[in-house]
């Protein structure tokens, strides 16, 4: 599941046009990112608040079990490593 | 006296603006997501620093020897091009790993912080809420675990 700051409306626009069917959540002042310390001040192109990219592989207990932070915003988690991750996982 | 001195192109400054272009271009590449995709911003480094490096001799050729070079004035500018297409695709390297320290972030085998925040209709979501099964469907087992994805925004 995906959080940004970006509001409801954006995301759910973000959606429909490129089909993702799995939840977006919206963390528009940042609370959240803050919480897990991701905040990236006037990191974006306005000059906004927002979330340096991050994941997290969190397991029922709350437990995370694996994290990917890039060192260069260009650079993306793949679907790929992110599926080895999850299988990983017992 | 008869002109015997063959005028040749300078390769060199021609070659350093296609690496130039090449460094830049790289920042496409991003786009469709490859695998190692991690080495391609030090690619772009390397092909502006090579870039660079025949920049050089093309302009050392051009002022050095410009009845077989030729046209100090274009040589000038493709330079110049070619040095600004280098500086914007280092600008673009470290503009791109200015990203915060998270040392706060949670760490493997830490608990993620509880949230809850609204979905795309709206709706509340909490943590235990993406981890409790379908409320209807009882033969849906509940997810083992969630990836939560944070991303920029504003697209």
């Amino acid at each position: 599941m995906a959080i940004s700051v970006d509001p409801p409306e954006v995301s759910r626009d973000l959606c429909r046009k490129a089909g993702y069917t799995f939840t977006f959540l919206s963390d528009p002042n940042a609370e959240v990112i803050r919480r897990y310390d991701l905040l990236h001040v006037g990191g974006g192109t306005d000059g906004h608040d927002i979330a340096r990219p991050a994941e997290f592989l969190v397991d029922s207990a709350r437990v995370v079990r694996w994290i990917n932070f890039t060192e260069d915003v260009r650079v993306r988690a793949r679907g790929d490593e992110m599926l080895v991750a999850a299988k990983g996982l017992r | 006296m008869p002109e015997m001195i063959q005028s040749r192109r300078n390769w060199a400054l021609w070659l350093g603006l296609l690496l130039a272009l090449g460094a830049l271009l790289c920042n496409a590449a991003f786009f469709v997501n490859p695998p190692g995709q991690r080495a391609i911003p030090w690619l772009s480094v390397l092909l502006a620093g090579v870039s660079l490096i025949f920049m050089v001799r093309g302009l050392q050729r051009a002022f050095g020897q410009p009845r077989v070079y030729g046209d100090k004035i274009l040589s000038s500018i493709l330079a110049l091009v070619s040095l600004l297409l280098v500086g914007v695709a280092i600008f673009s390297f470290f503009q791109a790993r200015a990203i915060p320290a998270s040392a706060g972030a949670p760490k493997v085998g830490q608990r993620a912080p509880d949230f809850t925040l609204a979905d795309t209709s709206g709706q509340s979501v909490s943590m235990a809420q993406l981890f409790a099964p379908a409320a209807d469907d009882s033969q849906v087992v509940p997810p083992k675990a969630v990836l939560l994805i944070f991303y920029r925004g504003y697209w």
